[in-house]
């Protein structure tokens, strides 16, 4: 299998995939899983996000 | 003192208890999410097996660094620690990656990552597996 991705895609799979699985470790209750999976989906982009603007300056 | 030996040694409840809690452990890490379905949380085994599945895939897809206990480095002992946390599905990504791992680009960049991180999501699944049969978490 060979998979191709641009930054943001792999960046937006990985954040979705880490914030479902978190969503269910560490809450029980279906709305709350969703509530956490969402917050943590937006707090990955958010940063991951951020850094790459931070580091913007540096990169030429 | 009969009272006093029942308070220090455990009852084999108890003992009971904690093998299948280990044994759940184990099965997590073996195989993501089994943990959870031995103690019939089928909705977190499947979500489990399907997320540390989808990272190793996509991880090997991406043609990212699947690390060997022959590491040079630390930093390659402690990717193939973290690799290893996989399980079976270390093998699976061994076995979908026969061009071998490139990270000369990105990609192979993003890859190493994915598969780091499916290790270690899975020693936190099969953790979680273990502290719920023994009865500390929901």
């Amino acid at each position: 299998m060979n998979v191709h991705f641009t930054h943001f895609q792999a960046m937006l799979l990985f954040a979705l995939v880490i914030s479902v699985a978190f969503g269910f470790l560490s809450r029980r209750r279906p709305l709350d899983r969703v509530k956490y999976m969402l917050w943590s989906l937006f707090l990955f982009l958010l940063v991951g996000i951020g850094i790459g603007w931070a580091m913007y300056p540096f990169s030429r | 003192m009969t009272d006093e030996v029942q308070m220090t040694e455990s009852s084999p409840t108890e003992k009971g208890r904690e093998t299948f809690a280990i044994a759940c452990g184990a099965a997590g890490w073996l195989v993501p999410g089994l943990g959870h379905g031995l103690q019939k949380m089928w909705g977190r085994a499947i979500v489990f097996f399907i997320t540390v599945g989808a990272l190793v895939l996509i991880g090997a897809g991406m043609r990212g660094n699947v690390f060997n206990s022959d590491g040079g480095d630390a930093f390659a002992s402690l990717g193939y620690l973290a690799d290893l946390g996989a399980g079976s599905f270390y093998l699976l990504a061994k076995q979908d990656e026969p061009n071998g791992a490139d990270v000369s680009r990105a990609r192979g960049d993003y890859g190493t990552r994915f598969l780091a991180a499916a290790g270690v999501l899975n020693l936190l699944c099969a953790l979680h597996a273990y502290e719920a049969a023994r009865g500390r978490k929901g």
